[in-house]
Order: structure tokens, then sequence, then C-alpha cells
């Protein structure tokens, strides 16, 4: 592509007043001899706009610097078909944040302008990547309340969709329940469950192709061209799916586990699953003897909520408990129902169920279960400390002893793998630190990094709760229901909904060859140059989101479709072979050379901050919003995931006399916040080895320096910063200044 | 060990304690309550108690009567579980637990008992009056030759005596339950210098002013100290002969005004009381035992009819006089009979008790520590 490059100016906001806008330009047009340069008092309006689209026509440019507000705001104004826009931040990290008229104001943004000037030139316009025969299909993997809404909703929505069930009945947990709790006002009546009318509708949509009795082979491909091989009672077929929805489900916890609760050791100590069987079956009565039961204690978290067992809350587990008792009490109001609970968890609407249980007369007790004795009549004693009276209480004989046992998603069954990257011998850049992955049998895919997607916390298959649910590390499988998270009846329901959307939206950006959460404007996607490629596995490894197989030959076998571009890859390959058109080791490089570095009698010093777009960049916008005045010695490069820092950049910016170089990047570790799950955590293991690089360079490591921000945290950024500055001045300027 | 004994918040129910099992233990009530103390607390730890049916421990705790009913728990709990009616059934439930008799436990617990127990005292007193009257001077007012001085005092001290044996015999009781273990360490001049704090409580209730309410006091005190000036008046009577007597003194007389100050007090508390129980407004009127109102009807029958009597007197109109008074007495007897001893009166002795029997308790906990460190209830030492 023939570039003609272009740069505007705007002089509106206040940045025409607060900048010597003359000067600027002749950046531009000195320095650069870029070819159009023009100001205007308000390039996001009409005019301005049109005064671009008529340049582009009469002039022919085609690559725009637009130097104005953050390219957070007014991308949609700044977005011309066929060029490449570059978008210099004057505005909020410039004249918002430093003060106006003044020498290093006037400095930084010029050097502002320079960066984005050399990172257009390099710049070319993304080619989409296109798959070829795309399937719009759907497969829905379980047949479970999340499987069979999931599979319904993407159909209702016009979507093909395959519906695979390992047993032989749709339905799964939901349809062994004797009732459910109450989902309509009053909300503390028993209901009977809709599954049977969902199995119906499921079984009736002509869009929808059910596999019953049936089990993934494998899966092979990526979004928009997965090949599904599903064996079905013996015999195999092959489905051509776009997305995938994984809803399947959770199992209860292993009850043999819990012998110090009497399971297994006294008969009358039965599970929840198994008094719904009881109940679902139209009589509850002792396991001992067949006898009538007048008397139940109910004991909640049984191996939950404890780090021996399950260490999370399954937060079902005191609903239906309630709802248990009121099977009790609804037969029989004068049986004698116990509830021994750590923490009632009846949420929302199921506060009138708790208080109607509380009504029924059902007696709560909070504290611990002390032991559970049994006498010659095989009636049960249950001996526990109260917390409100702070002494030991014993119940009178009970007939039943209920475990209300947690949730153990079927992710989380199976052998535990790591998959890690051979040893390599160039020892150039650090290894990425194993993963592992849970052999739970269910996908079966054939993934370099294994052939389950990874677990977030405790084997659920999830990437985020909160940020981003439903998005596994495998793009274009979206978890739904309690594989994902514990959850109760309707959250299922609508998280079935959710990811089912999530699936079609995956189909449709794949279809434009657009990138999905959480860069799902973006057209981009990174490129091999493999003449040079050493076989390092570097980048097979290191992709959060296990996009790049491998061939017999350890190649790298790229697949767009799961690529979330975040340039991973692009920062842990140390032969520097991978580029997106837009984003690249050089272009970034580049930046970081057009910085002008001042003599160091001047003393200005110079940092440049790498600031990853997805929280840090943002929080930078925000202290400007608040016109929170940050350190003139600053330098920003935006970058798509601290996980794409190549350290060149460090070695480059030492090198031209930068003093320092602040990484700032999303929370990592447990509960990260980075949006690529493993970038920001990759940017600081690699950085623990920058060290021995700074040592040949004999330059001090505190000059780099990483931080952890989320976009709450723009308050703190000039301290920060300012923290930085001075531990710089301590050291002294870097050494190389004027080489 | 404690075992759980579900039917005990069942029993309690007939003793006005509807709501113990709504109560999810989250403790608003204790964290809201004026009264309750580290070393004291309540309501919600009764509330458990109830639940658990640990009646043991109960008949064993002070600490219903250091709640004065200020209701700020009430107002606050988000359970509507109603903690200050709970701690007030606790009350009633102990009541009947200090009774030897068991007919307090009877009052509480059955509608018949309670009327039947009523119209006996009620009719037998007129009975006895209308027996053993004089004669009906009809020219002029001649209370006393209706009445006779020498029949009514006597019969008075002797009935009084009776309901004073009752109630400080189950007051004895009380001080074995709550105090049992400690009475033995306790030195016979502790008794003595702690006797100020029931003095002082009996005397003035001032914990009740540490109520969110302040009126509340006020009211109450009308009350007692109305109450308790027409007690003495009563008592005296003999002596200053300004009542039960052919020859009333002229209007000054010292004893006529007090009477008129305690009628009007005591008539203006109870009427208030009656009025709040039928809006049930504040948390202290919402709910009312049968008891309750029996107390507050008895009570108000009884000061309405003594000042009735009282004008038809000064008035000169001697039949309304005398028939006032014989229903004046039949509305005293059941009043002192059954509420004094058995019922909801009681508390004029079990509350500035239970404050005397807590510091002894600290005194004795004080005696068995080395370096005893003081420990304080609000309120406790006046
Ligand atoms: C000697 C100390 C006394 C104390 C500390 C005391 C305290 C209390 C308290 C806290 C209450 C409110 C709640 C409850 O019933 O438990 C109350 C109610 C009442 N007290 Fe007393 N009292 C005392 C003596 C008396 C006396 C001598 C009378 C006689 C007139 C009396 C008459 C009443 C009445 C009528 C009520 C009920 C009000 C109602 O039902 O709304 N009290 N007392
Ligand atoms: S590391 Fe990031 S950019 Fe590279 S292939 Fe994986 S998802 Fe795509
Ligand atoms: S009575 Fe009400 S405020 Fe007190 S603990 Fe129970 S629920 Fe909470
Ligand atoms: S009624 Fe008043 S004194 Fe009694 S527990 Fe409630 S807040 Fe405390």
């Amino acid at each position: 592509m023939d570039k003609k490059l272009a740069v505007y100016i705007c002089t509106g906001c206040g940045i025409g007043e607060a900048l010597d806008v003359e000067a600027l330009a002749k950046v531009a047009t000195g320095e650069y001899k870029v070819p159009v340069c023009r100001t205007h008092p308000f390039l996001c309006g009409a005019e301005g706009v049109a005064m671009i689209k008529q340049d582009m026509e009469a002039e022919g440019v085609n690559a725009l610097v637009i130097a104005a507000c953050s390219m957070r705001v007014n991308y949609d104004v700044f977005n011309f078909e066929g060029a490449v826009v570059e978008r210099v931040n004057l505005r909020e990290q410039g004249i918002w944040s430093h003060p106006a008229n003044d020498e290093d104001t006037q400095m930084l943004a010029e050097d502002s302008l320079r960066m984005g000037i050399v990172k257009a030139r390099h710049m070319a316009l993304p080619e989409p990547f296109q798959v070829e025969d795309l399937s719009r299909t759907v497969l829905v993997v379980g047949g479970g309340l999340a499987g069979l809404t999931a599979a319904l909703d993407a159909a209702r929505a016009g979507y093909k969709t395959v519906l695979v069930e390992k047993s032989e009945v749709l339905g799964g947990w939901v349809s062994r329940l004797y009732r459910q709790v109450g989902v309509n006002p009053p909300y503390s009546e028993l209901e009977e469950t809709d599954i049977a009318r969902r199995v119906k509708e499921v079984e009736e949509n002509p869009l929808i192709t059910v596999y019953k009795g049936a089990q993934i082979e494998k899966i092979s491909g990526a979004p928009g061209m997965f090949e599904a091989t599903i064996n079905h009672g013996g015999t195999q077929v092959t489905e051509r799916v776009g997305a995938i929805v994984l809803a399947t489900g959770a199992v209860a916890y292993d009850a043999t586990k819990l012998a110090h609760l009497g399971f297994g050791q006294y008969a009358n100590v039965i599970t929840g699953e198994m008094l719904e069987e009881m109940a679902a079956k139209g009589s509850i009565t002792r396991p001992s003897d067949g006898g009538p039961v007048n008397s139940v204690a109910f004991i909640l978290c049984a191996g939950s909520r404890d780090k021996e067992h399950l260490p999370y809350c399954s937060t079902i587990c005191c609903t239906e408990s309630l709802k248990q008792a009121l099977y009790i009490k609804e037969k029989n109001p004068e049986a004698k129902v116990y509830i021994f609970y750590k923490d009632m968890r009846a949420a929302g609407n199921y506060e009138f169920l708790y208080q109607r249980v509380q009504k029924e007369g059902v007696l709560f007790f909070r504290g611990e279960v002390v032991s559970i004795e049994e006498d010659e009549g095989k009636n049960l004693f249950v001996e526990f400390d109260d917390v409100l009276v702070g002494e030991k209480i014993r119940t009178e004989a009970v007939d039943l002893v209920v475990l209300a046992t947690g949730m153990v998603p079927t992710t989380a069954i199976g052998e535990r793998m790591t998959i890690k990257a051979e040893t390599d011998e160039k020892g150039a850049q650090a290894e990425a630190p194993a993963e592992e992955i849970i052999r739970s049998n269910i996908l079966n895919l054939e993934y370099r990094q294994g052939p389950e997607v990874p677990t977030l916390k405790y084997g659920f298959a999830d990437s985020h709760f909160i940020c981003f649910p439903y998005e596994t590390r495998r793009t274009g499988i979206y978890a739904a229901g309690s594989v994902r998270a514990p959850m109760d009846i309707p959250t299922t329901i609508v998280d079935a909904t959710g990811a089912a959307l999530k699936a079609i939206q995956c189909i449709e950006l794949t279809a434009k060859g657009s990138a999905v959460h959480p860069r799902v404007w973006d057209l981009s996607y990174p490129e091999f140059f493999m003449q040079r490629c050493t076989q390092c596995k570097r980048c097979t490894v290191e992709c959060p989101f296990g996009a790049i197989n491998e061939d017999e030959k350890a190649n790298p076998l790229p697949n767009p479709t799961r690529c979330r571009r975040c340039g991973t890859c692009m920062g842990a390959c140390p032969e520097r072979i991978i580029s997106f058109k837009n984003y690249s080791v050089p272009m970034i490089g580049d930046m970081v050379k057009a910085i002008e570095v001042p003599e160091e009698e001047e003393e200005k010093p110079r940092i440049v901050v790498f600031a990853c777009e997805n929280d840090a960049y943002p929080a930078l916008d925000m202290a400007g919003l608040n016109r929170l005045t940050l350190s003139p010695w600053i330098r920003v490069i935006p970058v798509r995931c601290l996980g794409s820092l190549n350290l060149i950049w460090i070695a480059d910016a030492l090198s031209k006399g930068i003093d320092g170089i602040l990484l700032l990047g999303c929370k990592h570790g447990e509960d990260y916040q980075c949006h690529f799950i493993k970038g920001s955590e990759l940017a600081s293991y690699r950085l623990s080895k920058i060290s021995e690089t700074l040592n040949r360079l004999a330059l001090e490591s505190d000059r780099v320096r990483m931080e952890q921000v989320s976009i709450m945290d723009y308050d703190r950024i000039p301290k920060i910063i300012e923290d930085f500055a001075s531990r710089l001045e301590e050291i002294g300027p870097n050494p190389y200044k004027g080489f | 060990m404690i075992s759980v004994n579900p039917h005990f918040a069942e029993k309690l129910k007939k003793f006005g304690a509807k709501t113990s099992y709504d109560c999810f233990g989250c403790g608003t009530c204790t964290a809201v309550c004026p009264l309750t103390s580290d070393e004291n607390q309540f309501p919600r730890r009764f509330i458990r108690y109830i639940q658990l049916g640990m009646e043991d421990k109960i008949k064993h705790s002070l600490e219903p009567w250091l709640c004065y009913y200020c209701g700020d728990c009430q107002k606050n709990c988000p359970r509507q579980a109603n903690p200050g009616e709970l701690m007030m059934a606790l009350r009633r439930y102990l009541t009947s637990v200090y009774d030897w008799t068991g007919l307090s436990r009877r009052l509480y617990t059955s509608m018949a008992w309670k009327i039947v127990s009523v119209a006996l005292l009620f009719f037998g007193t007129l009975a006895v009056v209308y027996g053993f009257s004089g004669e009906m001077v009809t020219d002029r007012v001649e209370l006393e030759t209706f009445a006779p001085a020498h029949i009514v005092h006597p019969v008075g001290y002797v009935f009084g005596a009776v309901l004073a044996f009752l109630l400080l015999s189950n007051v004895y009781r009380m001080y074995r339950f709550v105090l049992g273990p400690y009475a033995g360490a306790i030195p016979l001049p502790v008794y003595l210098q702690e006797l100020g704090t029931l003095i002082v409580h009996f005397a003035t209730q001032a914990r009740m002013r540490l109520c969110t309410d302040k009126s509340r006091w006020l009211k109450h005190f009308l009350l007692m100290s109305g109450y308790f000036v027409a007690f003495m008046l009563v008592n005296i009577d003999i002596v200053t002969r300004w009542s039960l007597t052919n020859e009333p003194p002229m209007w000054w007389h010292p004893g006529k005004l007090l009477w008129s100050y305690a009628s009007i007090a005591m008539l203006y508390a109870t009427t208030d009381a009656i009025i709040g129980r039928l809006r049930k407004k504040d948390p202290i009127h919402q709910y009312s035992h049968s008891t309750d109102w029996m107390f507050l009807i008895l009570l108000w029958c009884t000061v309405f009819t003594g000042l009735l009597m009282r004008i038809f007197m000064e008035l000169g109109l001697p039949l309304p006089t005398y028939h006032t008074f014989a229903l004046h007495l039949a509305f005293t007897v059941p009043l002192l009979g059954l509420e004094v001893p058995f019922t909801k009166w009681s508390h004029l002795a079990y509350r500035p008790f239970a404050l005397y029997f807590l510091r002894l308790k600290e005194r004795a906990l004080e005696l068995q520590r080395p370096e005893g460190t003081a420990v304080g209830v609000q309120g406790a030492q006046g």
C-alpha cells in the first residue's frame, strides 16, 4: 500500500490556547516532511471530518495522524474507510494533565506527535482473516437446564444447533428434583420445575439436532470452523460448528469423604441428592428400617467452605435445604426439623422462603457440628457448638441427617496435566510458568495446550467471574451454568442465554474477520515470518488462549480465529517474527526512538510509560479528565497488553538515554484483572529476567518498574509516576545520554 | 450437655412469645438496646434460649428483669421478631416460675382461670361488704357507719400480710434461682451494703431513664408515686382517720390533697396506657397479653371508683358513696390479690430485687477474684 501521510491538529478543547500549535505543526512538516498538515478548531465536527475526507479524495492521503483527544473517544468519528488512523493524545494526557503554555508541555506534545507519525509510517491496513466455508452452527455440550436453554435460545435466534448429551435422557440435574424453590411470587411455595417443557421444545425444534448417549471424541479447528467428532452409540458423526457452549454442569461432592459427618457409617445419614430422590418417589423414610421420618437434621455446607474439602460456597445448598425442610413440614407439620448452618445464604427473593421455613417452626443453628452419634435404634444425635449461646448443644434423637453437599464442576474431574515448552537453548527470554489442564474428557480439544479448557478457580470453567463471564480461555467456547460457577436455577437460565448469545456473537464477528472480546473492533491478526522461526515454542506455550498449534516439526500453526489479538506471542518471540499490520515490534521500537532525549545538563529526564490499553491507558485519561497533574517527563506508549511487551523495547529505550521505563498493566496472579489473562503476569515474569540485560549495559535494574493499576486507580497515577521519577533522580541520569 | 427442647417455645406461646422462631439471630436488637451490657447480654441471647428450649438457663437468669421494654429492639428488628415482647413474655414466664402456688401459671395460661378468679374475688368482696356492713344512713354521708373501721382495717392488714408473704416467698425463690451458687459466698454485710440499690430502684425506677424515650419514665413515675402515696395513706388511716370516717376533714387536709394527687396521677397514667394499648403504636403497647389488660382494667376501675366515691362523699350523696365504696373494694381485692403476688404487678418487687441481686452477684464475683476489677451494670448502682 502506497502511503501518503497527513497530520491533523485539533485546536479545540483548549489545545490551541495551551500549546504552540505552529511549532507543533513544524515537527510534522519540518522534521518529518509530512506532505499534508492542517489544524482545525473543531476537528471532530462535521466540518473537520469533511476536511479530512476531502484530503483523502483530493490529495490521496491514506495514513492519518489525528492529534487531538484520546483514542478512547471519538473513535467512531475518526474512522475512515481505507485509511490507517493513528491518534495522538494532546488533550487528556496532554493539556489536561500538564500546565498550559509550558516548555515541558510543548516538548511532550511534540514527542507525542513524533511517535504518532513514525507509527503511522509503519502501519498498514489490516486485511480481515476470512474463514473458508464458515459454519454458523452452535454446538451445545450438555443437555441439562443450561444446555437445553442455550440450545433453545440459539435456535430461536435462527442458528442451527447441535446438542450432545452424555446420558440417554435430557434434563440433567433439575429433572431429578421433586420440586424447585419458588421462582414466582410469593417465592415461598414449592413449585414444579419446567424442565419437561424445555426437553419437549428442544426435541421438537427443527433447528436442533440432539445426540443422546453421546460423547465428544475430539474437536479440532477453530471458531467458525470447529470439527467435532461425536461418538453416538458407537457410531461416529462429525459436525462442523462455529462456536461451542459448554454446559456440562456439576455433580454433588462425594459424600463418602465426609465420614466425620457419619456418611457411610450410619445408615440414616444421607445426602440432599438422596432425599430428593426419595421425595420424587413419593415417600421419605428411614433408610435403616423404612420407618417414618418425624425428625430431620440438615447439615449445610457439608464439606463446603472447608479447606479439606470444597473451599468454596456452592450457593444453592442453603436454599435447597430450606426447600427440602418444607418437603418434611408439608407432609408432617409436627415433624421436628433442625437446620445447622455456617451462614444462611438466602439472598434476594429466597428471603421469603427462609422466612416461611422459620414460620413453619424449623429450628436453625449457627456454628460447627461437633459430632454425629447413633444409638442402638439407629437414631441419630447431632452435637453442635452454637455460636449464639456459646455452648455445646445436642439434639433429641432424629430419624434422618441430611448432608447438603456442594457442587463439583464436571470440568474439575479428571487427571491433572501440565504442558510446558521444552527447555530452550537460547535462554534469551523467560519460559512461561507451566499451565495446568484437567483431563475431564468433555471436549477433547486438539489443541497444543491440552484437551480441555483451562479452568479458573477450583476447576470451574471460566476466565474471570466478574469482568468477562462465559468467556473461557478458549475462544469460541463459552461456559454456562454450574460448570462455570455454582448457581441456582434462575441464574442458570440467564447464564445459558448469555453464553448462547456469546457463541452467536463469536460466529458473526469471526465471519467479519474481527476479534472477539475484548478487542471486538480489531481486524488485525498476528502474522509469522516463518523463515526465521527457530521452533522455540515460546508462542505456542505462552498464548493465553491456546491459539497456536504446532506441526510435527514444531513449527507454530496459528489459528487466527482463535486469536484474541493481545500480542502476547509477539512479546514472547525471541526472534521477533510475529507482527500485526498495525502493531509490531519495530513500530513500537521506532516510537521509542522518536522521543527526543535532552542533554544531561538540561535536567529533563525522560520516562517511557508502556500503558496497557485496557485499564492503565484509560486510567491515565481519567487522571487528565480530573485535571490531575502528571510528571512532565513521561512519554506514554499504549500497548495492547503488557504481554506484548518485547524486551528489545526496553533495551532500545535505555541505550537511547531514556532514564526510566514504567510498565503500567493490570493486576496479575490470583484474582488477576488482565484482560488477556496471562499478559501482565508474563510481562512481570519476563521482567524478572531483565536485570541480566541491564547489567550487561551497566545499568541499574531500578530503571525499569512495573506497577499494577486498575481503571479505578487514576487518582494514584500521579503518585506512582512521581515516586518512580524521584527514584530515578536518586539513581541519576542514564549514562547513555548523548551516545 | 444441653439438649434441644423444641417444645419449650410452644409452651411459651401462651405467655405471649409468638414470634421466637422468626428471629434469625442477627443481633441487631442487642446492638441497639440501650440497657444491655457485656456481662448481661439480651435480647438475642434470650431469644436463642427460647428457640433451643433452654429452660434452666432462663430460670437462673436476671436479664429479663434488666430489660425495661424500651422497645428500640422491636423497632429495629429486620425480621419483626418482636424481641421486646419476647423479653416481656420471659418476664411473664419467670413470674410463673417464681410462684410456688402454681396460681400464677394458671392465670397466665388460662382464660377460664383469669375470669373465674377475678369474678370470685369481685363478687366475694361484694358479698362480704354487703353482708357485714352497717346501717346505710341516708340523710348524710356516714361511711364509717356503713363500713365499720374496726372491721375494714384489720381485714385489710391481714389481707396485706398474706399478700406480702406470698410475694416475698416468691422473691425468695427468685433469689435461690438466680443467686443459688453464689448465695453462700456472700457475707452478710454485703447484703446490707447493697440494700441501697433495692431502695433506690424501688423508689425511682431510675433504670427506665436509660431508655431512649424519657417520657416513659415520667408517666410510670406518676403511676408508681401515686400508688405509693395512696398505699401509705390507706395504711395510716387508722391513725389519721381522714378517710374511713363519718367526720371527713376540710378539703385542705394533707391526706385529702395527697389522695387527690394520687388518684389523678394514677388515673392519667393508666388511661394513657390503655389508650396506648388500643392504639398499638409504641413497641411497649403493640402486643397485649390478656394479663396486661387484666392489670390495667382492674387498676383503672379501682382508681376510678376510689375517686368517684370521694366525689360523691364531697357532694354529700350518701347512697352513691356507699355503693361506689363497695365497688371500689370489689376491684381492689382482685387487683391486689391477683396482680401483686401472681401476675404483672409483682414486678414492683422483682424489678428492684433483680438489680439488688445483680449487685450481690457482682460483689460475689469480685470477692472470688483475687485482684478484683470492678464490674458494673448500668444503672444498677443507682
Ligand atoms: C418498684 C419499682 C417498679 C419498677 C422498676 C417498674 C418498672 C416497670 C416497667 C419497666 C414497666 C414496663 C414493662 C413491663 O411491664 O415489664 C412497667 C410497667 C408498668 N408498671 Fe411498673 N415498675 C415498678 C413499680 C410499679 C408500681 C408500684 C406500679 C404501681 C402502680 C407500677 C405499675 C406499672 C404498670 C401499670 C405498668 C404497665 C404499663 C402498661 O401496661 O402499659 N409499677 N413497670
Ligand atoms: S498470544 Fe495473543 S495475539 Fe498471539 S496468537 Fe495468542 S491470542 Fe493471538
Ligand atoms: S430478634 Fe430480630 S433483631 Fe434480634 S437477633 Fe432476632 S432477628 Fe435479629
Ligand atoms: S425492650 Fe428495650 S431494654 Fe428490652 S431488650 Fe429491647 S431495647 Fe433492650
